[in-house]
């Protein structure tokens, strides 16, 4: 297994550096063209929250394997405002003036896992997964 | 940080711009800005907006196009996104952003014969 990566988010550039060390790994781990742009779409979608809604945070990705199945994982946390209600920013076309609602939807769509913890005035941690066919 | 500039070409009464960069968002922000001014300086009648290059389209860009072309049409100006890879409309459908209200093309070439149908239809082509 390689060593997991980590790109710190502080601005709009950082998004692209997240996004782009997520394809590299993809690409490395053997996903196809269409799993690489899912997940680099994802971890883009999730670093620009890092960066509107906590301003400063990590995204890390890593090998992961189970039951003999490769796959990526990528944790996005911050130490921001944390989300009140996690439901209500799960649904589909939910959004602050900022955003346009399909952030954390869509990067769940493109995802095969998807879990997030948030606590307000803590922070938020988001785990995804994508399993190679 | 300074912003990468794309450059937007004209030829006859249509603006090209090809995206070969890998947008960060302010640099898409700068783009939307340029082309408007520049649709508004030329007064062309069409725009394509080429993305072959781009290998990934989330929804901050996805948005910002269609942000573009509603700008521009009510400029009086036809947007056309041309050279979407399979990967990119894959994801954008994906992700909720199926784009309704933007004409695309298979290519740059399509895109132009696309344009040229709308100008011609809307009566302000050749004659």
């Amino acid at each position: 297994m390689g060593q997991p990566k980590s790109a710190v988010i502080r601005s709009d550039l950082d998004i692209v550096i997240a996004r782009t060390m997520a394809r590299d790994m993809a690409r490395a781990l053997g996903f196809s063209a269409i799993d690489q742009a899912r997940i680099a779409t994802a971890v883009s979608e999730l670093a620009r929250n890092i960066y509107l809604y906590a301003g400063t945070g990590t995204v890390t990705v890593r090998e992961v394997e189970k039951l003999g199945r490769k796959g990526i994982e990528i944790v996005c946390e911050d130490q921001g405002p944390g989300i009140p209600d996690i439901d209500l920013v799960m649904q589909d076309g939910y959004t602050t003036s900022r955003g346009m609602g399909m952030g954390l939807p869509g990067a769940r769509r493109l995802m095969d896992d998807f879990s997030i913890q948030s606590q307000v005035g803590v922070g938020t941690k988001i785990v995804l997964r994508k399993w190679r066919s | 940080m300074e912003s990468l500039r794309i450059p937007i070409l004209k030829i006859g009464d249509i603006l090209i711009a090809s995206i070969q960069v890998n947008l960060h968002d302010a640099s898409a922000v700068q783009f939307k800005d340029d082309l408007l001014e520049k649709i508004h300086a030329t007064r062309a009648k069409g725009v394509i907006i080429d993305l072959t290059a781009l290998d990934l389209v989330d929804s901050f860009i996805g948005r910002l196009i269609a942000d573009i072309a509603a700008m521009a049409g009510l400029m009086g100006s036809r947007v056309v996104i041309t050279g979407l890879q399979p990967a990119v409309a894959i994801t954008l459908v994906e992700l909720g952003l199926e784009l309704p209200r933007v004409i695309t093309a298979l290519n740059l070439e399509k895109g132009l014969s696309v344009l040229q149908g709308i100008t011609a239809e809307s009566g302000d082509g050749a004659a």
